[in-house]
Formats: structure tokens, C-alpha cells, sequence
């Protein structure tokens, strides 16, 4: 497999980097606050290098999926800057969009698309000219084994079958980012193994990853770096190593029990205590 | 899937003549979007209305006509059509936009286009053109019929296409909007049958309000759809019942605004964007 590269014609030149040593994602100072007073994200500042497959874990509610949401435009963040390979995300998105590629968390599929189009409009609004939109939509149905469906409607797929499919929608305008909100929840093993294998590849050929996920051994063996968000905040940030020595505990999934403060359920403890 | 199977990267686009620009493929498929969405259920979206504005044809037209006779010299079927012309662009932009909106806010679709890179304004017009589309479809289709059944005139095309385009815009800006506000598909359809169809149906699709005793007389100048009918009938028939040339700028400032409603709601991602 060729390294996945970007075509400035395609997507009408806006992913090129604004300058060389960009990051991949610049995140800082930004908060979000709702409407109804709850702050979801309290100055929180991140940079992912371009290349790195970078893991953002924290319980649920702790502002993983807002923080996503506010890089990809679904959210408005109250204040603090975006930066995508140095492009604003924010007021001026529009090269920054380009660049990102997203696969949400929700099955977020339009039920009156077949798989076709559901890929086919996706390239179209990332201003991909028809013809590479019919050849990479063939391209990714075949990789992700979805052809022999392409001409049915997203509803009559299975759960795994449209997971697949919300990762080929987030790569087919050959984004450089590639953003995976908990892309294995509610899949059966083999599927999530697959796509892991896939997701690691494709890091590999290039592209930058953002991963939130609950998989914590997952997580180890996957990211470069990983950063503990809680309560809003980013609280740890580093290598799985170094992240489990600053919690002075055995593994990843044991400093994130203490960072949550449910250091009883360590498996070392649990065992030891197990009949 | 095949995690070994090689992704490849873009082929170089091959020279031509004539191309469109990352903005003009990215509005079309925004648009093209919209449109495949009602003519994958035409018969709900094509086919259901234009049964209906038959039927009304038929029921005032025909039965009814045959009563009436006519009303201030015109033939009663020839008088009513303009107006149900009128209705069915108005009811199909306005229900085609307000349902594709919340449909894909409810099943989160929506999320696919506000993430790229289209703008505020782009996103507006394609959910915009989608209901004007089907609206002109409906009545384009009711025109030529009419046309060949009853020889339905036009006096003043280009009031009419003004008239009729303004309108078409301005019910497809009102979808929008209620499309963008509901939170549930209860709301859509109490706008559409406690707000819309009393006022167009009282706004004189059947009748002249000039017929109707005091005080329905003077309800019905405050009613704005009682204008789009006077400047739409007057575009087919030539009979003056409001002052075009008042109507069709009170209309035309009426869309206006409605649209720099729903951009400023695009633009802050009013109950679109978290």
C-alpha cells in the first residue's frame, strides 16, 4: 500500500500546512461552556504532532467528545483557539476542515442514502470532482467489504456493517487527521481487531490519529502519546509508560483507575482478593 | 476489510475545458442532496400533493364551480387555481425543508455537512433550494395541466414568476426555520396545520376577500398570504385585488428578512452545532 497521500486539487488546495512544523491539532486555552452554565471543557490546551496516533481517555462526561466536536465545527467553543496543521478551525475553517476526517461515536448515518451515496455526497462536500469520487468510493466499499451492499439504503445494514462505513466516510477525502470518537463501541471482537489493523495501517502510511476510547489496554498498545482529560481538564499527558510511572502504578489502565479514584478495581487488587 | 488492501492516493485530475470549483461541487452536492431526498419518495413528495391539488380542483372547481359560476366575472375554477397553485409550491417548500432538517438533525446525518467545510450560507441556500425545487416541481406540473383543462392564462408573467419565486422562497426560508427550531416532529406539524394552512386557507385561495362581510373583511388584510394570493392571481388572471406594487416589496422585505433570520441561525448554529 502507497502512502495516503493528499491531492490540493481535489479538495480545492486547502490541506497543505500552513507552515512545516504545524501540529496536526493545536488546541489551546479553549473552553466551552453551555448555555445552561456547565463548563464541559476548562482551558484546555493539546498539540498532536503530524503522524502520531494520540489517545484521549477520561470517564464519560469528562469533555473528550466536546473537544472533538469543537476541532470539527459541531460545536462552538466559548473561547481559545483551534489550530489544524495551522489552520484556524474555528472562525476561518475551511482548509482546517478539509484536513480532518471524523468517525463520531453515534451511528450517524442518513437512512435514506444507500452506501453509495452516503460516501459519493460526503467526497462532494469536500469538493472531491466526481470522478475520484466514484473511484475512491469503490476503493473504500472494497476495503471495508462493503460492496455487495453499496446500492442498499444505511438502514438495512448491521451495527458492525455501519461502523465500517462511518470510518469509510471519515477517510474518503483523504483526510490527514483522522478523528475516532470511540469508533469500537458496541462492536463484536473480530470487527474491532479489524479495524484497529486498519486504523494502525493507514497511521502508519501517514495519517495523524485522534483516538478516544474506553478500550484502555487498546489504547496502550495503539497510541504513541495519550492524554488524561477529567472534569473538563487535560490532567496527564505523555507515553503509556510514562503516564503509568507519574501515577506510580503498574499499567495505563490502573493510572486511569486512580485518576478516576476507583483504584480498588485494579486487577491486581481484584485478584488478590478473589477466591 | 482488508487492512492490507492499498488505499490509493488521488489520481491527478485530467485537464478540461470546463470545471467546477471545491465551492461549486461542494453546493451542488449539498443541493443534490436535497433534491434525491424527496425523489426517492416521490410518491409522498410529488405524487401525494399534486393528488391533492387535484382534488381541490375538482371538488371547488368542477362541483362546486357549478354552482358559483363565477366571482367578479371570472369562471369560479379559472379564479380558485392561481391560489391552490400558489398553495401547493408554498406547503411543499415549506414541509419538504422543516422534515429534511429535523429528520437529519433527530438521526444526526446533519453532522456530515455542518462538519465540512461548506459555510453558513452555502448550507442555507442548499436546505433553502431543496423545498423551492419540489414546490416548483408540484406547480409547474398543476400549471401545464391547468393550462390544457382550463386554459389557465397568464396576464402578467412577470409579476407571477416574481410573485411566485418570492413566495416559493419565502415558505422555504419559513421550513427552515421551523425546521431548525423543532426539536420533535410534533413541532413541524403544528406549524403546518395550526399556523400555515389556516392562513393560506383563509387567505382567499377560495374566495374574494372583497365577498366576505365585516369584520372577516379587515381580519383578512392582516393576513400576508391574503397578498402573495392577490399578486399570484393577478400575475395569472389580471385581477387586481392588492397593490402589486406594495405587495410584491412587502414580500420581498418579508423573505429578506426571514432569510438573514435563518443566516444568522447558521452562523451561530442555533440549535444545529452544540
Amino acid at each position: 500500500m502507497g502512502k495516503m497521500q493528499f491531492d490540493p486539487d481535489i479538495a480545492g488546495n486547502g490541506c497543505a500546512p500552513a507552515s512545516p512544523n504545524a501540529p496536526a491539532l493545536d488546541v489551546a486555552d479553549l473552553v466551552k461552556r453551555y448555555p445552561t452554565g456547565t463548563e464541559a471543557l476548562k482551558s484546555v490546551s493539546l498539540a498532536i504532532q503530524p503522524g502520531e496516533f494520540f489517545g484521549l481517555l477520561g470517564p464519560n462526561g469528562a469533555g473528550k467528545s466536546t473537544l472533538i466536536h469543537c476541532a470539527t465545527g459541531l460545536a462552538q467553543p466559548t473561547s481559545g483557539s483551534i489550530e489544524v496543521f495551522g489552520h484556524d478551525a474555528i472562525d476561518h475553517y475551511g482548509h482546517a476542515r478539509l484536513a480532518v476526517g471524523l468517525a463520531p461515536q453515534d451511528l450517524n448515518l442518513d437512512w435514506f442514502l444507500t452506501l453509495e451515496e452516503t460516501l459519493d455526497f460526503h467526497g462532494g462536500y469536500f469538493g472531491m470532482r466526481k470522478r475520484d469520487r466514484r473511484e475512491r468510493t469503490k476503493e473504500l466499499l472494497d476495503a471495508f467489504s462493503l460492496t455487495e451492499k453499496r446500492e442498499e439504503r444505511t438502514r438495512t445494514l448491521s451495527g458492525g456493517m455501519k461502523r465500517r462505513l462511518i470510518l469509510a466516510r471519515a477517510l474518503m477525502h483523504r483526510p490527514r487527521l483522522l478523528i475516532l470518537d470511540e469508533p469500537t463501541a458496541g462492536v463484536d471482537v473480530e470487527l474491532r481487531l479489524e479495524l484497529w489493523q486498519y486504523v494502525q495501517r493507514i497511521n502508519e502510511e501517514g495519517t495523524t490519529i485522534l483516538l478516544t476510547t474506553h478500550y484502555l489496554e487498546e489504547a496502550e498498545q495503539l497510541c504513541d502519546r495519550i492524554a488524561f482529560i477529567n472534569d473538563g481538564e487535560i490532567v496527564a499527558r505523555g507515553t503509556p509508560d510514562e503516564l503509568a510511572s507519574e501515577y506510580d502504578v503498574g499499567s495505563l489502565e490502573d493510572a486511569y483507575l486512580k485518576l478516576v479514584g476507583r483504584s480498588e478495581l485494579s486487577r491486581a487488587k481484584v485478584e488478590a482478593v478473589l477466591p | 476489510m482488508s487492512a492490507g488492501q492499498a488505499l490509493r492516493p488521488a489520481a491527478p485530475a485530467p485537464a478540461r475545458r470546463f470545471s467546477l470549483t471545491p465551492a461549486q461541487i461542494r453546493f451542488s452536492t449539498l443541493l443534490r442532496r436535497e433534491v434525491s431526498r424527496f425523489l426517492k419518495i416521490k410518491r409522498q413528495t410529488l405524487g401525494a400533493p399534486l393528488l391533492e391539488t387535484f382534488l381541490y380542483i375538482s371538488v371547488f372547481g368542477a362541483a362546486l364551480g357549478s354552482r358559483i359560476q363565477q366571482l367578479d366575472g371570472i369562471d369560479y375554477v379559472l379564479f380558485i387555481t392561481p391560489g391552490l397553485i400558489l398553495m401547493a409550491w408554498a406547503i411543499n417548500a415549506f414541509s419538504n425543508n422543516s422534515s429534511s432538517i429535523l429528520q437529519q438533525k433527530f438521526q444526526r446525518a446533519i453532522d456530515d455537512q455542518l462538519s465540512s467545510p461548506a459555510s453558513p450560507l452555502e448550507l442555507l441556500l442548499a436546505f433553502s433550494l431543496g423545498g423551492f425545487l419540489r414546490g416548483l416541481i408540484v406547480s409547474l406540473i398543476t400549471f401545464v395541466v391547468a393550462w390544457l383543462l382550463i386554459g389557465l392564462p397568464v396576464v402578467n408573467a412577470v409579476v407571477l414568476l416574481t410573485a411566485l419565486f418570492l413566495v416559493g422562497f419565502f415558505f422555504s426560508q419559513l421550513g427552515v426555520l421551523i425546521g431548525v427550531r423543532a426539536e420533535q416532529f410534533d413541532d413541524v406539524s403544528f406549524a403546518q396545520t395550526f399556523v400555515l394552512q389556516p392562513l393560506i386557507f383563509l387567505g382567499g385561495v377560495f374566495y374574494s376577500a372583497s365577498l366576505l362581510p365585516e369584520p372577516f373583511q379587515t381580519i383578512t388584510h392582516f393576513n400576508p398570504v391574503y397578498y402573495m394570493i392577490g399578486l399570484v392571481r393577478y400575475g395569472f388572471l389580471g385581477y387586481e385585488e392588492v397593490d402589486v406594487g406594495l405587495s410584491l416589496a412587502v414580500l420581498s422585505l418579508a423573505t429578506a428578512a426571514l432569510f438573514a433570520v435563518n443566516l444568522r441561525l447558521f452562523k451561530t448554529g442555533y440549535r444545529l452545532r452544540a
